[in-house]
């Protein structure tokens, strides 16, 4: 019968047609004897695609992986973390400050205070050699000039409850200005010069110099219009000439200055809005010359140069436009956003943009006019596996070149001896957040039982495989804002019970804690998908417990978590991490300000002293004196305990040992040299020299 | 009403039922995943006394670091781990998780949990099932009317809802809402119970379409009795057969389907521990633990096994027409 | 004829109709927002978040989103948030990904299906029937993502080879034919990971199909007749077993693309169950909606499609819908 045997013989021939596919297929082994091509890529795991390729819009580690590569900025840190220059050669910070000319005042020697006078009497100090003017290189008068501007105002409440807002014309007065030219930049300048001039400053009424809304403008506002003092901190940065984008366009000082505006340009929506906000303008000197001028004093500014930069003459208004009229969308709501651009990039960097299939892979090439020489890989490919043990079993068929293995995997992996292995510090760190605008943790001493009551060795010995170190505070512990003079909390149950005690908490009859007849019950939270934050809850909660506190624990999903308790403030006690900088600015995190819904302080710190350090830190300008009060300010937070600093991750990436770097001697003979990682434990700071030989070429180190 | 029930023919009542239990018994492979039903359902009230509580018999949550690791059958470290926290059975039956807890005692906990994923969200399903495929089935040529307009019939709108369900595929579905939801527990048992709800609603109406011609319902009719009587008391009961098939069924495709859940990260969160989620918290230690994904993995499959199996004889011992040999 | 077929047109349209809506009313229970936000970096600010929400029209009514929604989709203009590119190309793409998945997984069901279902009903009781029975269900007993871990680390182990993805990932300028068969490689643990579930289902509904139709009177007849029992079995017991299926080739669907979810994520495969998980993930929403509803029109066009057959095929049908 035809039927009973098609009915056999269909599934024994696909059957065999699937199996011997098999023997097409290269092993493990043969793999790079078949293609030698293989040893020239590079092959990333990661478990998320990239998002947009375009620095200045990508918010996700994978974007910027890739573009870490394809741009460059104007620096970057070196391998001890100091910054070094990119696109940039050198730069210089320095500062100019304003004052204004208050003629209803008088000077020190009684006569009324004249721009003349005032410039005078502050040259004849200079001269003097005082102490208040020693960074002043110059000082020059700017006349006064009048404009109009519209501004809103609030209007006091009406009946209908509601305050309204309506538009206000005003015209400003802006009297004649001094403005000062400083070596260095100085956050007290202006503090030493009002003692120079008896308290000149700050009698100066601003609201006098604006006309027209008088009843509805307060003094903040004036302030904004006409500043009294103003510091304006300046970076000169010169840049390198002769730099190529990887079209072949010479890079020059136009895209940095159109860099910045993409940014702030409200259309695009970037996330780096905030970093960049507080500069006042780019203003290029010339084609190699860019002068940055900041609003305000903003120390952490700087390191955002870091910001790769983009093709001016790829996404300028033109550009877009016709790139809008081609697709037929309308050319005035298109924006770099909208652009083709973020899916094939064009930047300064050692690798240009080749070929991206969305979840599967992107694919790099060098780029061989790469100012600093060419890398000598010549394909990067930046595989997507969505799942860890996934990712895992590539990595031992040889289909991909780097895995970054789990804690519980090392102890397995590292005396591998087909791996080399690379186990530095990371900059995050996990903690137990506690909510101060709960009354039972408004108490230092219960935040510091409930630290006290946890066993954070043993977290790190047993759930993280020693892959972490403790951490008493918010710095990173490889940076010199971290103070090693603090010792962490101690491991004392008995001595946590103590200090509850002496707070009034008290165990009760079936052995819970308990105030005035209360128990001592809240719950802790974390987020969905995070297994050592996991793992700390569950041992968090036990460790309470014991103490006889009753704990609930409820692990939520990201966006509700963040959307729904930290940002609305709604939760007792969370286990969350942060990503250090390496900046000592901590005012978003800490300052008291920073309290409200959706801000970042959402633990409810305060501390007026550590407030003041704060804003300190953010305009000191000067290493040391910085350092110094990040110091203290370590100390301060360590003391009050908003949270319970548990430890800082360790990241440890596996690499076939086949991976080296080389380098060539001047006669052109190549010199094999080990994979170093740098203060951080990024392994790919000289990514550009290495190479993959098809057998290791170094013993075992 | 008495009265009529006893009127009815006899065969309809009684015999079907029993020849088809009888044919059931025959079926050894059914009968055996009948009994490992019940063994489960033990498991599972044991492990519900034994686990929960403040201070429980087994304590699945109780956290031992310095034993984590451990495999099956091996004892406890007397010298790293405080006195009252060891094991109460004095031995880590089954091995211990990345946090040194029993495993043995989280199956336990998760066999009550998983049983009541899968009961809670078939009984949802059942429920839907039966009131909308009673409706079909018995007020099938009944229009829906807006006004005077007579848009369609009952069963045209029913048929449609099932044919709507039927479209998307359904782990997707699942997957969207539970998401959306956060998942929680009772948001996974609600979500799955509302979207495989089909199967019972299509049986129950041809069960009912099939009934309704029958002379004992035709009486009742001509008596007067209102119709969701007829259909709660008469019809129902009489369509049973099939919803016990695809319960049974379903609690096999629930359980299963919790586990795909946990393997995404959308299933039953901690604290509650089902055998989805130790399986798939297990994977991440396949290489250096296997036994935390062997034992809720062989659990799974035996269990689901021992559903399918049951509910396959019962489907098959309940059709006529394969009855016959 | 004419008739039916607009009757049955007219049905889909209006199920259409609620497809559309329950997929777009599904998301919008959500307390979530889309999650652009780095979890780890303080300075993306909760402005950003709202100028997103903003940019992205979630503030408007949701009957006037339900409306834009569906017309931005027709008109290709809809844009996933992720990563602002077109919806509708992204899941046409992603769907010839899967395409490939998907027809093997049907072959081999189809292929697997009907020997393994017949067997059993002619066999039925014996210990083949039981063997073929227990394994059947075991297949679909174990969790698929366990399955399909315990299958890669014993292939990989084993013999050394990748299975993850499309293709050997990294080679590359290698000739037609081994490109082909490495492409197939790749495909043969997914696809057989896929089919279990549609292999065990469909091979029950056949044995039990067999079963009845070798009970019936017809097939005794036939057999009465002194027909030889391959003839009564293969020419008119199976021809009339097979008249049901067509109506499962619709329902097929469905159940591929649920089910390519768990295995496209572990094997990284580029496909839309794929595609629809790391939508759910990062809320994107066009994404996710989009989906649930092409995946509901393709169930339909497919149901359609069976509808058709079964009238074709089937006089009594017709003759109903008259």
């Amino acid at each position: 019968m035809r039927v009973k045997q098609i009915l056999i013989l269909a599934p024994t021939l696909v059957s065999l047609f699937l199996l011997q596919s098999y023997f097409w297929v290269p092993t493990f082994e043969e793999q790079v004897k078949g293609d030698p091509g293989r040893l020239t890529r590079y092959i990333q795991t990661s478990i998320g695609d990239a998002s947009i390729l375009n620095p200045t819009l990508a918010a996700d580690s994978a974007s910027s992986d890739i573009n870490s590569l394809v741009f460059e900025g104007l620096i970057d840190r070196n391998r001890d973390l100091a910054f070094r220059g990119r696109l940039a050669e050198s730069w210089e910070i320095f500062e100019e400050a304003y004052m204004v000319v208050d003629d209803t005042q008088r000077l020190p020697d009684g006569n009324p205070v004249t721009a003349d006078r005032l410039l005078r009497h502050l040259e004849k100090a200079r001269a003097a050699g005082d102490p208040a003017l020693r960074l002043v290189q110059k000082i020059e008068l700017l006349p006064g000039q009048s404009k109009i501007e519209q501004i809103e105002v609030a209007i006091p409440r009406q009946e209908s409850g509601k305050p309204k807002k309506r538009m206000v014309e005003v015209t400003v007065h802006l009297p004649p200005r001094l403005k000062f030219t400083l070596s260095e930049v100085d956050q007290d300048f202006f503090v030493k010069l009002n003692s120079l001039l008896r308290g000149y400053g700050n009698r100066i009424d601003p609201s006098r110099f604006i006309e027209g809304a008088e009843p509805v403008i307060t003094r903040e506002r004036a302030a904004a219009l006409v500043p009294p003092t103003e510091h304006n901190p300046i970076v000169l940065f010169r840049l390198r000439k002769g730099v190529l984008f990887q079209d072949g366009h010479e890079f020059d000082s136009g895209d940095v200055k159109f860099t910045y505006q993409a940014i702030m340009a409200p259309e695009n929506l970037s996330p780096r809005v905030p970093d960049f906000e507080p500069v006042k303008a780019v203003e290029p000197l010339g084609r190699y010359t860019v002068k940055i001028i900041y609003k305000r004093l903003f120390e952490p500014g700087f390191g955002s140069w870091g910001m790769g930069i983009l093709p001016e003459h790829l996404l300028n208004r033109e550009r877009l436009k016709a790139e809008a009229i081609r697709l037929g969308r309308d050319p005035k709501t298109y924006s770099i956003r909208d652009s083709a651009f973020n899916r094939a990039p064009i930047g300064t960097g050692p690798f240009r943009f080749a070929e991206w299939k969305t979840d599967q892979f992107i694919r790099l090439r060098r780029f061989r006019d790469y100012w600093e020489g060419s890398p000598n890989l010549r394909e990067y490919l930046y595989r997507v596996i969505p799942d860890l043990l996934t990712a895992e079993l590539t990595f031992y068929a040889g289909t991909s070149d780097a895995y970054g293995a789990q804690p519980h995997q090392v102890e397995r992996l590292k005396h591998d001896p087909r791996f080399q292995n690379f186990s530095r510090l990371g900059l995050g760190y996990t903690y137990i957040g506690y909510n101060m605008r709960r009354p039972i943790f408004q108490d230092v001493r219960v935040r510091k039982a409930l630290g006290m009551a946890i066993n954070v060795q043993e977290i790190i010995d047993y759930v993280l495989y020693r892959q972490a170190e403790r951490t008493t505070g918010p710095y990173p512990k490889q940076t010199e804002f971290y103070n090693p003079t603090v010792r962490p909390l101690p491991y004392d149950p008995e001595g946590a019970l103590r200090l509850l005690a002496e707070a009034g908490w008290t165990r009760n009859a079936e052995g819970w804690l308990e105030k005035d007849g209360k128990p001592l019950a809240f719950t802790l939270l974390t987020n969905l998908g995070n297994e050592v934050r996991k793992a700390v809850m569950v041992v968090a909660q036990n460790a309470w417990r014991r103490l006889g506190i009753k704990v609930e624990t409820l692990i939520m999903e990201w966006a509700v978590f963040i959307n729904e308790r930290v940002d609305k403030g709604d939760f007792d006690a969370l286990i969350l991490g942060w990503s250090m900088g390496l900046d000592a600015d901590l005012y978003q995190i800490f300052h008291s300000s920073q309290m409200g819904h959706f801000q970042l302080n959402f633990v409810g710190y305060s501390n007026p002293e550590a407030d003041a350090l704060m804003i300190r830190i953010r305009q000191e300008y000067n290493r040391a004196r910085q350092v110094e009060m990040a110091r203290r300010l370590h100390q301060i937070v360590a003391q009050d305990q908003p949270y319970t600093f548990l430890f800082v991750g360790k990241g440890l990436t596996l690499l076939d040992r086949k991976l080296v770097r080389m380098i060539r001697d001047p006669d052109g003979t190549p010199q094999y040299l080990p994979i170093v990682a740098d203060k951080l434990g990024r392994i790919n700071f000289h990514f550009n020299q290495w190479v993959k030989t098809s057998e290791p070429v170094l013993a075992a180190y | 009403m008495a009265t009529l029930t006893e009127s009815r023919p006899s065969e309809v009542t009684v015999s079907p039922s029993r020849i088809a239990w009888r044919f059931f018994l025959r079926n050894r492979t059914a009968v055996a995943g009948m009994l490992a039903c019940v063994v489960f359902f033990v498991v599972a009230v044991l492990g519900l006394v034994l686990t929960k509580g403040e201070s429980p018999v087994l304590n699945p949550r109780q956290v031992r670091l310095a034993d984590k690791f451990k495999p099956p059958l091996s004892l406890p470290n007397p010298q790293a781990v405080p006195a009252e926290d060891l094991p109460r059975l004095g031995i880590y039956l089954l091995g211990t998780d990345d946090l040194g807890r029993d495993v043995f005692a989280r199956m336990l906990e998760g066999a009550y949990v998983s049983l009541l994923v899968g009961f809670v969200a078939v009984g949802i399903a059942v429920a839907i099932g039966i009131t909308l495929g009673g409706i079909a089935g018995y007020y099938g040529r009944v229009r829906i009317g807006v006004g005077r307009l007579r848009l369609m019939t009952w069963d045209t709108l029913i048929a449609g809802l099932i044919d709507v369900f039927l479209s998307f595929p359904s782990f997707f579905l699942i997957l969207t809402v539970v998401a959306v939801l956060k998942p929680s527990i009772w948001n996974i048992m609600v979500v799955i119970g509302f979207t495989s709800w089909t199967g019972t609603a299509r049986f129950v109406r041809a069960e009912i379409l099939a009934l309704r011609e029958q002379d004992f319902v035709q009486a009742a009719h001509a008596l007067g009795v209102p119709g969701p009587q007829i259909i709660l008391r008469h019809l129902i009961p009489n369509a049973i057969a099939p919803v016990l098939v695809s319960a049974t069924l379903g609690i096999a495709y629930a359980i299963l389907t919790e586990a795909g859940l946990s393997f995404l990260g959308f299933g039953v969160p901690p604290p509650d521990a089902t055998w989805g989620n130790i399986l798939s918290d297990g994977k991440n230690f396949l290489f250096d633990a296997s036994w935390l994904t062997v034992i809720p993995g062989t659990a799974i499959l035996i269990v689901v096994l021992a559903f399918n199996l049951f509910g396959e004889g019962l489907r098959e011992a309940f059709n006529p027409k394969l009855r016959q040999l | 004829m004419l008739s039916a077929l607009l009757r049955i047109g007219w049905k889909k349209l209006w199920t259409l109709f609620f497809v559309s809506v329950i997929s777009f009313a599904v998301i919008h229970l959500a307390p979530g927002q889309p999650s652009q936000i780095d979890p780890l970096n303080p300075r993306f600010t909760p402005e950003q978040l709202e100028r997103y929400r903003k940019a992205f029209d979630l503030d408007l009514p949701y009957h006037v989103q339900y409306v834009r929604f569906y017309r931005k989709l027709f008109t290709g203009e809809l844009r996933a948030f992720k990563d602002s590119q077109p919806v509708l190309p992204k899941i046409v793409e992603r769907f010839w990904n899967s395409f490939p998945l998907f027809l093997v997984g049907t072959v081999l069901i189809w292929c697997y299906a009907f020997p393994l279902g017949i067997a059993s009903a002619i066999r039925r009781n014996s210990l083949f029937d039981k063997v073929t029975t227990v394994i059947v269900f075991a297949l679909i007993s174990v969790p698929g993502f366990y399955l399909a871990y315990l299958l890669i680390i014993f292939v990989v182990q084993t013999f050394h080879v990748d299975v993850i993805g499309l293709r050997t990932f990294g080679r590359e300028g290698v000739a037609a034919p081994l490109r082909l068969m490495d492409r197939t490689w790749h495909l043969v643990l997914p696809s057989v990971l896929g089919a279990t579930a549609g292999i065990a289902v469909l091979s029950r509904y056949v044995r039990s199909q067999m079963l009845e139709v070798i009970n019936s009177d017809y097939v005794r007849t036939a057999r009465a007749k002194g027909l030889g029992e391959d003839t009564v079995l293969y020419k008119h017991a199976l021809r009339n077993a097979l008249l049901p299926f067509v109506t499962m080739l619709g329902l097929l669907v469905p159940a591929l693309i649920g089910g390519s979810v768990i295995i496209e994520t572990i094997f990284a495969w580029p496909g839309i169950g794929r595609l629809g998980y790391e939508a759910v993930l990062s809320r994107d929403y066009p994404i996710v909606i989009s989906l649930n509803f092409i995946a509901a029109v393709l169930t339909l066009l497919g149901t359609l499609l069976s509808d058709v057959l079964y009238m074709v095929a089937d006089p009594r049908i017709r003759l109903e819908a008259e």
